[in-house]
């Protein structure tokens, strides 16, 4: 199958090209735009000029910023010297915690991230997708119009509101926890006691960022079974006599599954956003509370850092998605 | 020779088209989403003239100010810095509705210019420009507007406008694209462009004018995105800070003690604002979607079983005859189909009757729209939704189909009557492969069968069709057209059933494939004694492998007869002239001649004859009477004319 080979290899050439893309934009974005802002630890007008000169220095900031024309090294430039740096996993130095490595911060956040999207995004796949399902074969009944007002419903909510109100029920009436990944300076007498005190701070962000992605998967798997359920072989599968449940198993599902497996892809962007919401609302520890809280400071390694982060993540989200549906999708390699 | 070679005209008896305007008014969820955007538009216009108070005048408060709940003075509270809420919510809408509207703005043409130039230009531009395109698609808007908007030193509204409306093109680039694709290969612009058309010509006489529709619902639902990463901005602390609004107002109140004050006056009313706001547009948007793009699915798993069975009308003929050797397999009486349609039910199929005998092949032949394709799905109870069999009785070895239990009926299909589909392209599964299609049956209907034995056959019946049983491995998109309806075929023999239906089985192939597989299906039914019920438009295919001919006009059947006295003594006019315009191997000569005229609209149907309207020698009776069908000569042979009638 050199086929699907040369697919993959495409793909995977792709991603990396898309990287570098962010790397580049990333590294610009920082220095062309008004702000300024890797200059602006150096105008501090209590500083005297020799310090000035010894933080640019320590920055990389008294160099070249693309390209050394003036003789000498052409690569040795601030481009050149960030690229050189990512490769070793340098992502600088922490401006609010100085002695911090940004990857080091970058690193647990990361994990906690995780923490919070990877069981949002089972439930909300398995029941986004089972209630698609139904809402499509029940196409126009009670269902399928509950369904689809619940997930318009949802999809109009902003997410950091709905992480508001849940805040406030949960705190109010059921004395949840609402911030934080544990309770700070526990002390926990047995394994249960830890597990607890962990799902109950994973519960209200969870729930928030589940009951998002819901509705949108739903939407996704609603109109993706509708699709397949105007095939013509499923009118074959009919025909031959299958049962409706064999005919949804054996011949809608798959095909269905197809668009979605990409949606879900493309759709992590809209994840990642609701995950920062959630992070800032619950004071989670994550990536999008690291930015919020870097933005604040005018944090802009880690900013950058972070952002960075998120990137690289969603895009090879994306190449992991691709590969699944190249096993999926027999056509795929063809096309 | 001055010989027209038009085969029989093919004007489709089409649905009459709903009109997209009028549909969307009687969609109720975008009037309701107008109505809302309309409420919100309101209050943003009038809010200095509605609200109480003026957010935006200083005034000194008291601590005591701070998170009162709703009063007289203030009917939402008072938040964090012991501001009116109402007024602030007021003032808020206005916010929402610039930044949405004006963002959008910003997408549409940015979004509109790439994906035009991507869509009609093509080629390597236009893939760069979609690469471009994936790549602000695959990147997290949030996480990118925060980026920029952080770095950002002057967070004016206009700069979070422009910003916003700077990411959110990608949706608006996809679809815009996709429309200009299909349509760049439309008639009407191949004929432009071959007349000398420019391309900006085109684009702006052609294209953009039919893309508009979908493109203005795209645009809306776009609004609502850009209103709600404006809220999120302000909520997480970076939008302009000179401005209420209603994510300002949820972030003061949440970081400044809302929840633990229990201040819900604070919190609720703005988010309930922006849900108001984006609901509003997101169902306008849809439903603007839906009206403009009116694609009327099919959906085959639609509650079916009962809607055939349910209230069927008495037959209005003679039952035919239940048992006995002699009897068809299959004995259609008085078949009638009816589709609805806003303008109430149409009559797809009015009456229709005929017999299968074993071994017999029977052609059921009519110009597009005559309602052969229906009856058939009709009788084997697969037709699409909004379609239903309001009488009729199929007798299919002595038991209606009309009336077979759900188990019954599935039990029966493939085992004993299969079909081969118009068009075999998508009627094979596209992830399964062949030979797994074919095996599938035989497992259903042979459960006894061991795993061994099914492959035997699946191998046996592709060696059957002329395909390798090694191909039975390979996935449909492999095979050529040709093949695929072999392998139809194929799947349609497997369990040997009594009766093959067999759609337009060689449309669209070419003609040494269309000869190959009717012999096939020739042989197979000589072989097997099955009956085959082919559906037609070509008189050809008819002459060639056919016994009995069943010509079906306008829903109803105009003639019947054995193949040999209809081609050598056609008694309706609607046959003679059908057979004047295909072409005849023994007389090259004769001038062919289409039917002037097109077949009868479902909604206009003629009150008579269905046919008298293109008839040369219709009268007066026939404008007023339907008439029956009459004998001719042999008991066999009938025709619904009144130029032939007879007395029994």
């Amino acid at each position: 199958m050199s086929g699907r080979g040369g697919y993959l290899l495409s793909k995977v050439a792709w991603a990396i090209v898309t990287i570098f893309v962010v790397v580049t934009f990333n590294f610009f974005l920082f220095r062309v735009l008004p702000g300024d802002p890797a200059k602006a630890g150096t105008k501090d007008p209590r500083l005297n000029p020799a310090s000035i000169a010894a933080l640019e220095e320590r920055f990389g900031l008294d160099k070249e910023v693309f390209l050394e024309l003036s003789g000498g090294n052409p690569f040795d430039t601030q481009y050149f010297a960030y690229l050189g740096a990512l490769s070793r996993g340098d992502f600088g130095v922490s401006y609010a915690f100085r002695d911090r490595q940004v990857i080091d911060l970058l690193g647990g956040a990361l994990v906690n991230t995780l923490w919070l999207i990877l069981p949002s995004q089972v439930l909300s796949i398995g029941f986004g997708v089972i209630l698609g399902l139904i809402a499509a074969w029940r196409r126009r009944t009670a269902i399928d119009v509950g369904a689809l007002s619940f997930s318009l419903f949802m999809w109009s909510l902003p997410t950091f509101f709905l992480g508001i109100i849940l805040l406030f029920l949960g705190a109010n009436w059921f004395g949840l926890p609402t911030s934080g990944r544990v309770t700070v300076g526990a002390d926990y007498a047995s394994f249960w006691d830890a597990a607890g005190d962990i799902v109950s701070h994973m519960f209200l962000p969870t729930l928030t960022l589940t009951l998002v992605l819901l509705g949108e998967y739903m939407l996704i798997m609603r109109s993706s079974v509708l699709e397949v359920f105007s095939e013509d072989y499923i009118l074959t599968a009919k025909a031959k006599g299958l049962s409706t449940f064999r005919i949804i198993r054996d011949h809608a599902l798959r095909n269905a599954m197809l668009p979605l497996v990409t949606l879900i892809a493309i759709n992590l962007g809209f994840t990642v956003s609701g995950a920062i919401q959630v992070e800032s609302v619950f004071s989670w520890p994550g990536i999008g509370s690291l930015t919020v809280q870097a933005v604040d400071q005018r944090d802009y390694p880690v900013l950058q850092g972070a952002f960075l982060l998120i990137a690289i993540a969603v895009v090879l989200a994306n190449l992991v998605a691709e590969m699944v549906y190249s096993v999926l999708d027999p056509r795929v390699v063809e096309a | 020779m001055t010989a027209t070679t038009q085969v029989i005209p093919t004007a489709p008896t089409e649905l009459p088209r709903p009109r997209p305007f009028s549909s969307f008014l009687r969609n109720r969820v975008g009037v309701l989403g107008l109505v809302m955007i309309g409420v919100a538009v309101f209050v943003a216009v009038f809010a200095p003239l509605l609200a109480p108070y003026d957010p935006y005048a200083r005034t000194s408060v008291t601590i005591l100010d701070i998170y009162q709940p709703p009063s007289a003075a203030h009917p939402l509270g008072t938040d964090d810095g012991g501001g009116d809420v109402f007024s602030k919510l007021l003032y808020g809408a206005r916010v929402s509705l610039i930044v949405g509207f004006a963002a959008a703005f910003i997408s549409l043409l940015i979004g509109g210019a790439i994906g035009l130039v991507a869509g009609y230009f093509g080629g390597r531009l236009g893939s760069l420009l979609m690469r471009f395109t994936d790549f602000f698609l695959v990147i997290p808007d949030l996480a990118l507007l925060i980026v920029i908007v952080a770095v950002l030193r002057d967070r004016s509204l206009v700069n979070l406008i422009f910003v916003i409306g700077a990411l959110g093109w990608t949706t608006t680039t996809r679809l815009v694209r996709s429309q200009v694709l299909s349509l760049r290969e439309r008639k009407f612009v191949t004929r432009a462009r071959a007349v000398g058309g420019g391309d900006w010509y085109i684009i702006r006489r052609h294209i953009l004018p039919l893309a508009l529709p979908l493109m203005l619902a795209n645009t809306v639902l776009v609004i609502s995105l850009a209103i709600l990463s404006e809220s999120t901005l302000s909520f997480i602390g970076l939008g302009d800070p000179t401005v209420v609004s209603w994510g300002q107002m949820l972030n003061f109140a949440f970081e400044r003690g809302a929840v633990s004050a229990s201040a819900w006056w604070a919190l609720i009313p703005p988010g309930l604002a922006i849900v108001w706001i984006v609901l509003g547009t997101t169902l306008l948007g849809t439903a603007m979607e839906e009206a403009f793009n009116p694609k009327l699915r099919r959906h085959y798993l639609e509650a079916d079983e009962k809607a055939a069975v349910a209230d069927l009308e008495p037959i209005g003929v003679t039952p035919a005859p239940v048992a006995g050797p002699d009897a068809p397999i299959l004995s259609v009486r008085d078949l009638t189909i009816e589709f609805n349609s806003p303008s109430g039910p149409l009559r797809a199929v009015d009456g229709v009757s005929f017999d299968l005998r074993r071994g017999e092949t029977l052609g059921l032949v009519g110009e597009s729209g005559s309602g052969k394709t229906t009856a058939v799905m009709g009788l084997l109870r697969l037709l699409p939704p909004g379609g239903r069999v309001v009488r009729g009785s199929v007798l299919f070895d002595g038991e209606d189909l009309l009336t077979l239990g759900a188990d019954q009926l599935r039990a029966l299909r493939w085992s004993r009557l299969s079909i081969v589909f118009q068009g075999a392209m998508n009627a094979l599964n596209p992830v399964r492969t062949v030979g797994d299609q074919i095996s599938e049956a035989l497992r259903t209907h042979e459960p006894f069968l061991s795993k061994a034995e099914v492959r035997t056959r699946t191998g046996e019946l592709l060696r059957r069709v002329g395909i390798g049983p090694r191909r039975g491995s390979e996935y449909p998109h492999t095979f050529s057209g040709g093949m695929r309806q072999r392998a139809m075929i194929a799947l349609a023999l497997a369990c040997r059933p009594d009766v093959i239906i067999a759609d337009e089985p060689t449309t669209a192939l070419d003609v040494m494939i269309q000869a190959q597989i009717l012999e096939l299906l020739e042989g197979l039914a000589n072989e097997f004694g099955m009956g085959i019920i082919i559906v037609t438009h070509d008189l050809g295919v008819v002459a060639q492998v056919c016994d009995r001919v069943v010509v079906m006009y306008g829903g109803q059947v105009a003639e019947d007869a054995d193949v040999a006295t209809l081609y050598a003594a056609p008694r309706h006019p609607y046959t003679q002239l059908l057979l004047r315009a295909f072409p005849n191997v023994e007389d090259v000569d004769r001038t062919l001649r289409s039917i002037p005229g097109t077949p009868p609209r479902l909604d206009a149907l003629p009150a008579g004859c269905r046919f008298a309207p293109r008839c040369p020698h219709a009268f007066e009776r026939c404008a007023i009477e339907v008439p029956p069908p009459y004998v001719q000569g042999d008991a066999s042979h009938r025709a619904a004319c009144f130029l032939v009638e007879t007395h029994d």
